[in-house]
C-alpha cells in the first residue's frame, strides 16, 4: 500500500482524483467517480496510443482497490508554467491540446478541460500531464473546455501577436486564463474583420456577457455535431500554427554585440567545460543562459540542463534549436532573475514559485555567466543578496564577474551618471566579500583576453 | 455521464454553433485555395516544427483523413 506523505497543492480542482507525494515519488489517486472513464480509457487502448505517440505522460498502474486506483506517472524533472514560455513554446502547447482533443473526439472521448497547466515541456517537447482530463463524448454536445481553451491559449497567443510576449505574464495574475472580455478589449479593432478572431473572441465575449445572468441555467444549449466541433478545432489549429509575432522577432544575437572576440569566447567555453567535468553533474542550470550556447558545451555529459533567460526571443531561439537537434535533455524557459515567478493560485501554492521549484530541482551546478553586472548594476541588488539567492538552490556556482574595466560593466556604470559614486562597491573585493558569506572559492581565473573573472564557488551548506 | 466541475460558460457553449459555421466556411475555402495553389505549384513548405493536428495511426483506420 502506498503511503501518502503529502497531497500536491495544485491538485484539488478536479474531483476525479488528486496527486500526492509518496515520499519523493509523485503519484495520482483516482476516485470511484472516475473509474468508468479510467477503465474505458485504459481498455480501449486510448492511453496506450497517446503515450506511444509521446502526447501524454506515461504512467504505470501501482495499485487497484474498490476505493482507489493509484497510478504513477513518469517523473518530470522540472515543471514550467505558461507565463514562463516563449512564443513558440506557447504555440506548441496550444497545438498539442487541440491535437489531443481532436484525437480524443475520434475515439469517443473529450478533453474535459483545456487548462494551459495541463501541458508542460519534457524531453524537448510539449507533453500533456493531466491523465484524468478525459471524459466520454456525448453525441451532439459542444466542447465544454472551449472557453478555457480561448482564455488559456488562443487569447494569450493572439494578444501576443499584437502586444508581444510580455502578455503571457498576465497568466500570473489570471490563473483561470485571461477573461474573454479583456482579451476582446485589448485587441485592435481590425481583428473584428478576422473570420477566426471575430467569432472565437469578440463574439464569444458578447455572448458571455449576454448570458451571464442565466442563474438557473434555463437557456437551452444547442447541439453541435462532431463534424462541426472538428471544424472548430481545425480552424483554431491552422490559425495558431500560422501565428507570428508582430514585433521584430529576430533574436537579438547578443553574442555579436558582446565585447569579447572569438578566442576569448572559446577560452570561456573551454574553462567551463574543464571545471564542470570533475563535478559530473546530473542536473545543471544556466541562469541568464541566452540561447543555450554555454549549456550546450556540456550537453553530451549532463543528463538534464535548464537554460533560462529574460529575453523571450533568446528562449525561442533556444527552443527551436532543441527541436531541430532533437535534444531531449535541454529545457529552456523565460525568467527574470529580478522578478522570478511567484507562487500563485489558492493559498499561493497552486503553482509553485520559481524559487521553490529551483530548490526542489536542486541543480548540481549553477551557471551565472555575464549576469552579475546586470543584477548588481541594473537591478541595484547588493552582492550579499544575490549571493543568498544563488545559495538558496545551488551546490556549485560558476559565476562570471566582469571587473570595472570591462566595457559592458563600464557602460552600465556611466549610465548611472551623477550617482556613479554610489556604485564604488562594484569591485572584485566587495564581490568576494559578499559571496564568501555563503560560498567558498574553489577556483578563480581570468578569462583570457577579457577583463572578466570566472569563479567556481562551493556552497558552504553543501559540504560534500 | 458528464459532470461539470467548472462553469464552461453558457455563452461559450452557444457560440460554438456560430464558430463552427464560420470555421466550416473557412476550411472549405482554404481547401479550395490549396487545390488551386498546388495546381499552379505555389504551395510553400511549412516553417513550424510542430506537425499536423491528426495523430498518425497504424493500428486503426478510424481516424478521419482530411482532403
Amino acid at each position: 500500500m502506498t503511503k501518502k506523505t503529502d497531497a500536491h497543492q495544485a491538485s484539488f480542482r478536479d474531483p476525479s482524483g488528486y496527486i500526492f507525494y509518496d515520499g519523493k515519488t509523485l503519484r495520482r489517486a483516482i476516485k470511484p467517480i472516475y473509474f468508468p472513464q479510467y477503465n474505458k480509457l485504459k481498455e480501449s487502448g486510448f492511453f496506450k496510443n497517446l503515450i506511444s505517440k509521446g502526447l501524454l505522460i506515461p504512467h504505470e498502474e501501482t495499485s487497484v482497490s474498490s476505493e482507489e486506483i493509484i497510478i504513477t506517472p513518469e517523473e518530470i524533472p522540472f515543471i514550467t508554467n505558461p507565463y514562463e514560455w516563449s512564443f513558440e513554446q506557447y504555440k506548441h502547447a496550444a497545438l498539442h491540446t487541440l491535437k489531443i482533443q481532436k484525437y480524443a473526439l475520434s475515439k469517443g472521448f473529450i478533453l474535459k478541460d483545456a487548462s494551459a497547466y495541463n501541458v508542460t515541456f519534457h524531453k524537448g517537447k510539449p507533453v500533456f500531464i493531466d491523465t484524468l482530463s478525459f471524459d466520454f463524448y456525448e453525441e451532439g454536445t459542444p466542447w465544454r473546455a472551449y472557453k478555457q481553451f480561448i482564455t488559456h491559449f488562443f487569447g494569450p497567443l493572439v494578444l501576443a501577436k499584437y502586444h508581444g510576449t510580455e502578455i503571457f505574464k498576465m497568466m500570473q495574475t489570471h490563473i483561470d486564463g485571461i477573461p474573454v472580455k479583456l482579451i476582446s478589449s485589448l485587441l485592435p479593432t481590425r481583428t473584428k474583420l478576422s473570420s477566426v478572431v471575430y467569432p472565437n473572441i469578440h463574439l464569444l465575449a458578447k455572448m458571455e456577457s449576454k448570458h451571464s445572468e442565466d442563474y438557473k441555467a434555463e437557456t437551452k444549449i444547442a447541439t453541435l455535431s462532431k463534424k462541426s466541433q472538428e471544424n472548430i478545432l481545425e480552424s483554431l489549429y491552422d490559425y495558431i500554427k500560422d501565428l507570428t509575432l508582430k514585433e521584430a522577432s529576430e533574436w537579438g544575437n547578443y553574442y555579436d554585440k558582446t565585447n569579447y572576440d572569438e578566442t576569448a569566447f572559446e577560452a570561456k567555453k573551454t574553462l567551463i567545460k574543464e571545471w564542470i567535468k570533475p563535478l559530473a553533474p546530473q542536473k545543471l542550470i544556466d541562469v541568464g543562459g541566452n540561447d543555450g550556447t554555454f549549456g550546450r558545451t556540456v550537453i553530451d555529459s549532463v543528463p538534464h540542463i535548464i537554460v533560462t533567460d529574460i529575453d523571450s526571443n533568446a528562449v525561442d531561439y533556444n527552443y527551436k534549436q532543441v527541436q531541430k537537434n532533437k535534444e531531449t535533455n535541454m529545457l529552456p524557459f523565460v525568467c527574470d532573475v529580478l522578478q522570478p515567478a511567484p507562487g500563485i493560485g489558492f493559498n499561493n501554492t497552486e503553482r509553485n514559485s520559481l524559487i521553490e521549484r529551483l530548490a526542489e530541482y536542486a541543480p548540481d551546478v549553477t551557471m551565472a555567466l555575464a549576469l552579475i553586472h546586470h543584477i548588481t548594476l541594473s537591478g541595484n541588488v547588493p552582492f550579499e543578496k544575490s549571493a543568498s539567492f544563488f545559495a538558496s538552490f545551488s551546490k556549485n556556482l560558476i559565476i562570471e564577474f566582469p571587473t570595472r574595466d570591462d566595457s559592458w560593466a563600464q557602460s552600465l556604470l556611466v549610465r548611472k551618471r551623477e550617482f556613479i559614486n554610489h556604485f564604488d562597491f562594484y569591485n572584485e573585493m566587495e564581490f568576494e566579500k559578499g559571496y564568501l558569506k555563503y560560498f567558498t572559492i574553489e577556483k578563480k581565473e581570468t578569462v583570457k583576453g577579457t577583463k572578466r573573472l570566472l569563479y567556481l564557488l562551493k556552497n558552504k551548506n553543501h559540504a560534500s | 455521464m458528464n459532470f461539470l466541475y467548472f462553469d464552461p460558460g453558457l455563452g461559450a457553449m452557444i457560440v460554438q454553433a456560430v464558430v463552427a459555421a464560420a470555421a466550416g466556411i473557412l476550411l472549405f475555402s482554404k481547401s479550395v485555395m490549396y487545390k488551386v495553389k498546388s495546381f499552379f505549384g505555389l504551395v510553400k513548405e511549412e516553417k513550424d516544427t510542430y506537425d499536423s493536428i491528426d495523430v498518425e495511426e497504424q493500428d486503426t483506420d478510424t481516424d478521419d483523413k482530411k482532403n
